[in-house]
């Protein structure tokens, strides 16, 4: 699975979100993610339909499609409980 | 013999002379009538109030009638009429008249002479008193008795360690940190700053980063504090129209409902995207200030740019600040009491930009503070606004600490 990652360096609930992603990326290797800024990567913002909230989370399986969104600061270990829930898909 | 009797003569010519010049005139026995119009929790109406009383000591014959009119529809009725009577505009309290002189509004410096001066007319020769035969409502205890009369140990709690403590002289304080402090989660305050962070944080030189950073918050603080100042200012100067407190109170209200309502639906704690536009424009100037090669103009460029940002901002979190400075007319502060609580109110305001942006430079990794937070301030704030718009529209009173 694949997670990617939105956000913004004028959003504060990006930036606490950040050493929590550091933290599941060092437990989880293998994990594949990937990070888009709000302003900057345009393309992929609005691919994903990102508009309103601040920071999303979108998790993809392995052929890419969207398995779930999650938006706004999320607590370590509901991202890991998600994660370990869609780890195979 | 002859010396001696003649200076003891001009001592006692002088000392008759002085006192018959200061000692006030015995001949002026007729009641001169003073009829004060006021309204509770107007902070114009109590500062007259007390001047009234200080008059009153002087001259023994001047009878004040008083007449509340915010909660007595009687006492307005016959604020209308006396308007009529003396073909005068009457816009509001506090509103009094001396014989056929009416005096709307109050100010220290200008009204109170002119009263003074009125008491003298009327005292010197005797004034016509066209109040008297419009009078229908007996006339009431004068105004703000309560606060004379009530026991201040009632307003006291005692602490262990410190003693006895006023809670009419620590709730102003108390309100200006809480609610500084509250009105500085306001996100719309932020976003700038953390823009300006992560254009700082790549910058080597140690000593030019601190210098923006410091200019930009230092720069956004005093334009707030203009705000605040100018915002108190137009309120002391409107503070006797009842429609401008009911106003502040609406906006209160408005307040309290919008944070709750964001506190309950806003439930994920995310940041709001919006303004894309304004957005870019403003990254697009930091960014220009920030590499400018020469450090004068970069500094200059900051402070312009915080102003301009923060002004922009402003419309965004009017509400607690407009509350705030309302609570502070309501008090009838001295006029460096109201700039230090502004103060006060605005370094806590600033608090938590301070904590991001040192923890910032130096760990030099960008720090956000949790959203959690800005959502129970927006509960705790939300609710605090709801009760403060309900006191200053029903009981402004209770929020008349000192």
């Amino acid at each position: 699975m694949k997670v990617l990652k939105f956000g913004a360096v004028w959003c504060a609930g990006c930036l606490v979100m950040k050493p929590r992603w550091k933290e599941i990326e060092s437990e989880m290797p293998w994990l594949e993610t990937r990070y888009y800024d709000f302003d900057l990567d345009k393309e992929p913002v609005e691919k994903y339909g990102i508009d309103f909230t601040l920071p999303v989370f979108v998790f993809l399986d392995k052929s890419g499609e969207e398995l779930l969104r999650l938006t706004g600061e999320v607590s370590k270990s509901k991202l890991v409980e998600v994660i370990e829930a869609n780890k195979d898909k | 013999m002859k010396k001696i009797f003649l200076r003891l003569f001009s001592v006692a010519f002088a000392f008759l002379l002085v006192n018959g010049l200061y000692a006030t005139p015995a001949f002026a026995d007729s009641p001169i009538n003073a009829y004060f119009f006021w309204g509770e929790g107007c902070p114009h109406c109590a500062q007259e109030e007390a001047f009234l009383e200080g008059l009153q000591k002087e001259y023994s014959n001047l009878k004040i009638h008083s007449f509340e009119i915010y909660k007595n529809r009687k006492n307005a009725l016959l604020l209308q009429k006396v308007g009529r009577a003396l073909s005068t505009d009457v816009s509001g309290v506090p509103f009094l008249v001396i014989g056929d002189i009416a005096f709307a509004g109050y100010s220290p410096n200008i009204t109170a002479p002119k009263i003074r001066s009125q008491v003298e007319e009327c005292f010197l020769n005797t004034c016509s008193d066209p109040v008297a035969s419009l009078l229908e409502v007996t006339p009431e205890e004068p105004p703000l008795e309560r606060s004379k009369n009530s026991d201040s140990s009632e307003h006291s709690i005692n602490v262990s360690i410190i003693g006895l403590v006023n809670l009419d002289s620590l709730s102003l304080p108390l309100l200006s940190v809480l609610l500084g402090f509250l009105d500085g989660f306001n996100p719309c305050a932020m976003w700038v700053l953390l823009f300006l962070i992560s254009m700082l944080i790549g910058m080597e030189n140690k000593k030019r980063r601190w210098i923006l950073g410091m200019a930009f918050i230092v720069a956004s603080a005093f334009v707030y504090f203009i705000f605040m100042a100018a915002w108190l200012n137009l309120i002391l100067f409107l503070g006797f129209l009842v429609w401008v407190r009911l106003a502040i109170g609406g906006v209160a209200l408005a307040g309290g409902g919008y944070s709750l309502k964001e506190f309950f639906t806003n439930k994920d704690a995310g940041c709001k995207v919006t303004g894309a536009e304004n957005r870019q424009k403003i990254f697009q100037g930091i960014k220009t200030t920030v590499t400018e090669n020469n450090f004068w103009l970069a500094l200059g460029g900051i402070v312009v740019l915080a102003f301009m940002v923060n002004l922009v901002e402003l419309i965004c979190s009017a509400g607690l600040p407009a509350i705030f400075t309302q609570i502070l007319a309501l008090n009838n502060l001295a006029p460096w009491q109201y700039y230090f609580y502004i103060f006060v109110y605005i370094f806590f305001f600033m608090l938590d930009d301070l904590v991001v942006f040192f923890i910032s430079m130096k760990t030099l990794e960008m720090t956000g503070i949790t959203t959690k937070y800005t959502r129970a301030s927006r509960l705790i704030g939300g609710i605090l606004m709801l009760l403060i718009g309900l006191l200053i529209i029903f009981k402004p009173e209770v929020l008349m600490f000192g």
